[in-house]
């Protein structure tokens, strides 16, 4: 993960601040940083989303692909997912310093997906054995400060609610193969359903207390982080603890508890349909607006 | 994803046989019953016997070697060693370098030798498990090794991959500040199977999959510490589901401790020379 140097004074200071619910930009240990999510806005994409929390930027593009089922699968087709830390975001990222993070990024959002009931994948099938739709989700770190986790699941879940798969149909040719036929309305598509989606929670250790959303000089005071996948029925999808510390039993079972209270105001915002130009303020700083244009 | 261009493959279509097995056979066997196939009981905390042996690989410094069932792992350990001075945050203290491998022949389906990205996050896992246990700033300006090789898969590999490297470092000598053991359990709607055997981990996605509570977690403890190193899941749980996994998993480790503490004690001893009387 890209990281700051941080000095032992800093350190005794945000510890402090974090011990008395205070953190450095005045936030209280389970409030988020303001948060702008966009959709739609690469054009050659069949779905797109563009989410800045506080200075961290991510990109996601989805693209979906006539593909062969897997063979242990048939009746489903599949996602696939792609994390790439570019080096405009930190120089660290400069040639092939992104890779690790990347690869870390993709298995575990491999593992966030891992289960029946967050993507219909079945919905995806176009003929069982033979065709089905392959979404590809690749990421794209834009500017890194912290969270990435966060931003990265909010966007996949912004982007995939924006996914328009063609819809097609099969036809049977002169030697009697199927032939598939995308149809010509541009605006006859298949949306996903994407309720159960699970949005990822990090929660970085500092001194006794669990902070949320924490940024990189606070990621630096910390020795373990838990990262927790929810989706809004309260579901825990996947859990792992990250860095080099070890945490008390007792703290991660109160670090689950806590994850319940971030995940409904912006996930639920994400429920609601996403209409031209449109604020939406919840308790929690979200803004959302579906525009055309690559900010 | 890098191409093996030393070996010579059968063609790119080639299937495994097994993909053409029979499904319902194989489903039949794990509907709710008490009894899991190798005679343990759901629902308790039931860890399969292990046999382990330390100091098998005479070039490394130290190695172990565990069996749980028909997992079986063999790990060893390098160091420390002389590292080059990368950065200033080598100067203070040691670096543990993780590798975990499966053979070709160790799971149902053939793997290949090239590591996938599978093996780099299992990797990325057990380094993060044992960082917390060894006392790295004893060792500045140095890496120690750590080379996990699984040689055959049936179930929990990344939990006895864990017991197995610390039981390796110790056998090294390597100053750690607890043994770190590892459990893994499956959740099943009601009931949990501790230390899952290959079939129970992954013939349960393809069975009636829905509902919730499916998922398995992996818990890598310090025992004497009380802390809990490394912590996995995947699949769906509830939140009470998942304290409860986690605290059946330090259960099961409690369980395994006396076992390998005897075993390094057996090790050390027949490392020690005869004493003179």
């Amino acid at each position: 993960m890209a990281t700051v140097q941080v000095s032992e004074a800093e350190k005794v200071y945000i510890l402090h601040g974090v011990r008395d619910d205070l953190r450095v930009d005045g936030r209280g240990c389970e409030d988020y940083r303001h948060m702008e999510i966009e959709t739609d806005v690469v054009s050659n994409t069949d779905g797109s989303a563009k989410v800045s929390l506080g200075h961290t930027d991510v990109l996601v593009g989805v693209k979906a692909e006539i593909g062969k089922p897997r063979p242990m699968v048939p009746h489903e087709g599949y996602l696939e997912f792609f994390v790439d830390c570019s080096a405009n975001a930190t120089p660290e990222f400069e040639g092939r310093g992104g890779d690790e993070l990347g690869v870390e990024l993709s298995n575990t959002l491999y593992k966030v997906f891992n289960n029946r009931s967050s993507i219909d994948l079945k919905s995806l099938c176009i003929s069982p054995g033979e065709h089905c739709w392959v979404l590809y989700v690749d990421v794209l770190l834009l500017q890194c400060d912290g969270n990435l986790f966060d931003a990265i699941s909010v966007a996949i879940k912004a982007a995939l609610f924006n996914t328009k798969i063609p819809k097609v149909h099969l036809s049977e040719n002169e030697e009697g193969g199927k032939e598939i036929e995308l149809s010509d309305d541009p605006y006859d598509c298949m949306r996903l359903n994407v309720e159960n989606v699970p949005c990822i929670v990090t929660l970085c250790k500092v001194g006794y207390r669990h902070v949320v959303d924490a940024t990189l000089q606070e990621k630096a005071c910390s020795v373990a982080s838990l990262i927790i996948s929810v989706t809004h029925k309260g579901t825990i999808t996947c859990v792992r603890k990250v860095g080099g510390g070890s945490l008390d039993p007792e703290s991660i079972f109160e670090m689950t508890e806590v994850r319940q209270d971030p995940p409904p105001p912006y996930s639920s915002s994400c429920h609601l349909p996403f209409r031209p130009s449109q604020h939406i303020s919840t308790g929690f700083p979200v803004r959302r607006s579906n525009c055309n244009r690559f900010v | 994803m890098p191409v093996d261009t030393k070996r010579v493959r059968g063609p790119e279509v080639s299937q495994s046989p097994s993909l053409f097995l029979c499904k319902t056979a194989a489903n039949k066997s794990f509907t709710q019953k008490d009894a899991r196939v190798d005679g343990r009981q759901r629902g308790q905390v039931d860890v399969r016997s292990v046999f382990v042996r330390c100091g098998l690989i005479s070039q490394a410094k130290g190695s172990a070697y565990i069996e749980a069932g028909n997992t079986k792992l063999i790990c060893c350990v390098y160091g420390p060693r002389e590292m080059e001075r990368k950065d200033e945050t080598d100067m203070k203290s040691g670096r543990l370098m993780t590798d975990m491998r499966f053979a070709p022949f160790s799971c149902r389906e053939r793997g290949s030798w090239i590591q996938g990205s599978d093996e780099k996050d299992l990797s990325l896992m057990l380094l993060e498990s044992l960082r917390p246990g060894v006392c790295l700033h004893k060792y500045p300006r140095s890496q120690i090794e750590v080379n996990v090789m699984v040689l055959e898969n049936d179930g929990s590999v990344l939990a006895h991959a864990v017991t197995c490297a610390s039981m390796a470092l110790a056998d090294a000598g390597i100053e750690m500040y607890d043994l770190v053991l590892g459990c893994s359990i499956r959740q099943e709607s009601a009931t949990y199977l501790i230390d899952p055997t290959y079939l129970e981990e992954n013939g349960c996605n393809l069975a009636s999959g829905s509902g919730d509570n499916f998922g398995s977690l992996t818990v890598a403890f310090l025992p004497s510490l009380n802390q809990i190193s490394g912590l996995q899941s995947d699949g769906e749980m509830g939140e009470d589901i998942l304290t409860g996994g986690v605290r059946t998993c330090i259960e099961g480790c409690f369980k395994l401790y006396p076992v390998i503490q005897q075993a390094l004690t057996k090790a050390v001893r027949r490392k020690a020379p005869p004493s003179e009387s």
